[in-house]
């Protein structure tokens, strides 16, 4: 999971560095996300993985690092397969 | 509601409303009063790239009918429209510090009169932290110039619930 929102992130997350420079745990607006992006981003993930950010998950925390992303696509999605 | 005025030491009258105001700036916490100010600025080739890679779904998720009706024309304006009201959608969220759950974007409308102005018009759960917070007024101002587009909005509070607790 965590590869393809890597994915994602590189092509839609317009950041000036590198996403694999990136910690899973590094603050993706401090590494220049902007708004626009993350909607991009949020986007862009529902059409991978076949799911839709309900409103209550519209927050900056859903989207502000690799692993919260993780998180929230695994609350939507389930559990990623071993 | 009736307007007092009372004596600036330059000699010149201000009403009493923000002659108060004036007085506590100091000692009370803004957040129950005063003005607050959100700017945001978009790279209009970012949203015709959204426009272009995501379509209705981009549109429709993020701005609500009557601002795509306001943004009709070659790809270039309506990207450009749609930019400045992004941008007016982010300037907005500036003013209302959601602490961390974001008012759905359609909740912030950019309404445009007839006359050319802008307007910025809440529903939702935009509307609901507005009132929680005593934002009573705001106004907004859209640009846009050699690919950015930029807007900054205005809100005047007054204490709200927030106040009243």
């Amino acid at each position: 999971m965590e590869t393809e929102i890597r994915e994602i992130l590189a092509e839609h997350a317009r950041l000036p560095v590198e996403v694999s420079a990136l910690d899973d745990d590094a603050d993706l607006y401090q590494a220049g996300m902007t708004s626009h992006a993350s909607v991009s981003v949020m986007l862009a993930l529902e059409d991978t993985f076949d799911i839709e950010f309900p409103e209550s998950m519209l927050r900056k925390s859903t989207f502000e690092s690799v692993s919260a992303i993780s998180a929230a696509l695994t609350s939507l999605v389930g559990a990623p397969a071993e | 509601m009736t307007i007092h005025f009372v004596m600036c030491a330059s000699g010149r009258r201000a009403p009493m409303f923000f002659r108060r105001r004036w007085d506590q700036a100091g000692a009370v916490d803004e957040t129950f009063g005063g003005l607050r100010v959100g700017t945001d600025l978009v790279a209009v080739d970012d949203v015709a790239e959204s426009v272009a890679r995501f379509g209705d779904r981009y549109v429709g998720r993020v701005y609500t009918a009557h601002e795509v009706s306001c943004c009709q024309g070659p790809p270039s304006v309506v990207a450009a429209g749609l930019a400045a009201r992004f941008a007016a959608k982010e300037a907005t969220i500036k003013v209302l510090r959601p602490v961390d759950h974001q008012p759905d974007w359609r909740s912030i409308e950019i309404r445009r009169d007839p006359a050319g102005w802008c307007a910025v018009h809440l529903t939702g759960g935009a509307a609901r932290m507005a009132r929680q917070q005593g934002i009573r007024n705001l106004a907004v101002s859209l640009t846009h110039e050699s690919g950015m587009a930029a807007a900054v909005v205005v809100a005047v509070c007054d204490g709200g619930e927030e106040k009243e607790r």
